[in-house]
């Protein structure tokens, strides 16, 4: 049994239904072909060191699994072919790559970005807001002015319909 | 009535000397005998390979890091696979 680890770079927008499907669709595949999978992990959202299909931002998956040497060629090819083909609209890159079986199975990534909801009294706690419509209001301080610009409009509606 | 004697000591010499000490340090392959730091080069290891990057985000030569050619060469190849994966840059002003 060889160890193999595949690394998938997917779009931002990627829902928790799809990544489900992407888990369960990678698990068939090494059904098919005899191979046991090892776990999948996802990483989480990163800024990209460059934008891949116009994309500055992506989320990572990193899948591994053992192959038998005798299925390896098939199991790969159907992989790909999974990844490439199928699920195209949410896999931007993906990178197949032995494991060595010295280094173990720790590894190290880089830290992802925060994806946790923020709350809102929170967030205008710490930027000194009293609210979001209220500093909305402060800013477009000329909007009287436009109050006052309205009222011959109103008479021009009137005059439109009398005619 | 002592003189006080003023040694002379040209500012060319004294930088000469600075360089010398400064260049002449050997330099060492941090990887051969470290084993449990061999294991750390890996292309998901980012943070690690950054520091074989220049500003630009070029991969250092050897003569500077110091690194022994396999260990450049292994090196190399964990950048690139990160950069194809766009986890490192290819080429950046800041990153």
């Amino acid at each position: 049994m060889i160890l193999y680890e595949t690394l998938i770079l997917t779009v931002p927008e990627i829902t928790n239904d799809e990544s489900k499907q992407l888990e369960k669709q990678i698990d068939t595949v090494l059904q098919k072909h005899k191979g046991v999978k090892v776990s999948f992990d996802r990483w989480g959202k990163y800024k990209l060191a460059q934008p891949v299909n116009k994309n500055n931002y992506g989320v990572y998956f990193l899948a591994r699994f053992e192959a038998n040497q005798e299925n390896l060629d098939i199991l790969l090819a159907d992989l790909s072919e999974y990844l490439t083909l199928k699920a195209a609209n949410i896999v931007m890159r993906f990178m197949n790559t032995v494991l060595d079986p010295k280094k173990g199975l720790n590894y190290l990534k880089p830290s992802p970005l925060d994806e946790s909801a923020r709350d809102i009294d929170k967030f205008l706690k710490d930027n000194k807001m009293d609210g979001l419509i209220g500093t909305a209001n402060k800013s477009s301080a000329p909007v009287a002015v436009n109050h006052a610009t309205t009222e011959p409009e109103d008479d021009a509606c009137c005059d439109h319909e009398e005619a | 009535m002592v003189k006080k004697i003023k040694l002379k000591v040209s500012s060319r010499l004294l930088k000469k000397k600075t360089r010398k000490s400064t260049t002449n340090l050997p330099k060492r392959c941090r990887f051969s005998g470290n084993p449990e730091l061999e294991k750390e080069i890996d292309y998901k290891n980012v943070d690690f390979l950054r520091s074989f990057l220049t500003e630009r985000g070029k991969i250092l030569p050897a003569r500077i890091s110091g690194n022994t050619t396999k260990y450049q060469r292994l090196i190399a190849k964990e950048i690139k696979k990160a950069r194809i994966m766009a986890l490192l840059p290819y080429n950046a002003v800041t990153f």
